[in-house]
């Protein structure tokens, strides 16, 4: 029982989102898009647009990808046990049972 | 540890010890370019760890203190926030332009060492990963 309903329930997110997705007709003007490929050059001196956007114009953007990497990290270290005898949770050495 | 994979092979071991010159220099170069051609720091931090796992293939010995380069990592992670602090949000790049290829370059190299320690963290974990311990059962 609780399996179909979770079904149903995931079935009835998914059509919601593809619903919400498909139906709008909003027209965004590509005002960013053409101020940032016509003036990074003499805004950042990037002669590449995408350094230009990553490094200046979105670096709170580029600052948390960082810290995300770095957070996966620190969860991955915590989860696999190295050979160092370093992330014991109560401190006690791995016994090979 | 089991045999290393590499008892007999003399062929991978002076093939990667050749071409390791070639990864340093090539992710170097995909780093400090990063503003004038495709790549950036995070590519070429990725082709910086592809270095540590060369290293393992050829000679998969835990040597290199995982606590230690994480700790590093997080050195460059605390110059990744300290560098746009003091160079880019109050505005100093704005204000003296020839700067402002310097900050570019700064931010690709903190990032490339901060991505490239970060990987290499990653793939000594799962390299000697033995599958025991206190958190795994």
């Amino acid at each position: 029982m609780r399996v179909i309903v979770s079904a149903v329930f995931l079935a009835l997110v998914c059509l919601g989102v593809i619903v919400l997705t498909t139906g709008h007709d909003e027209e965004l003007d590509p005002l960013l898009y053409d101020y940032v490929s016509e003036h990074f050059y003499e805004d950042t001196s990037a002669r590449n647009a995408v350094a230009a956007v990553l490094l200046n114009y979105r670096m709170y953007d580029t600052i948390f990808e960082a810290l995300i990497l770095l957070t996966a990290i620190v969860g991955m270290m915590q989860f696999l046990p190295g050979v160092e005898g370093d992330v014991g949770v109560d401190g006690e050495e791995p016994d090979h049972e | 540890m089991s045999k290393p994979i590499t008892d007999e092979s003399q062929i991978i071991s002076v093939v990667i010890g050749f071409l390791y010159p070639f990864m340093l220099l090539l992710g170097f170069y995909v780093i400090i370019n990063g503003h004038y051609t495709p790549g950036g720091g995070f590519q070429g931090g990725g082709i910086l760890a592809s270095v540590f796992i060369a290293r393992y293939v050829v000679h998969p010995v835990e040597d290199i203190s995982d606590t230690r380069l994480h700790a590093f990592e997080r050195l460059f992670l605390a110059l990744i926030l300290v560098a746009p602090i003091l160079l880019l949000f109050n505005g100093l790049i704005y204000r003296y332009p020839f700067l402002q290829v310097h900050y570019l370059t700064l931010m690709d190299i903190l990032i490339g060492l901060q991505v490239g320690l970060g990987l290499a963290v990653v793939v000594d974990r799962f390299a000697f990963f033995k599958g025991v311990g206190p958190s795994w059962r």
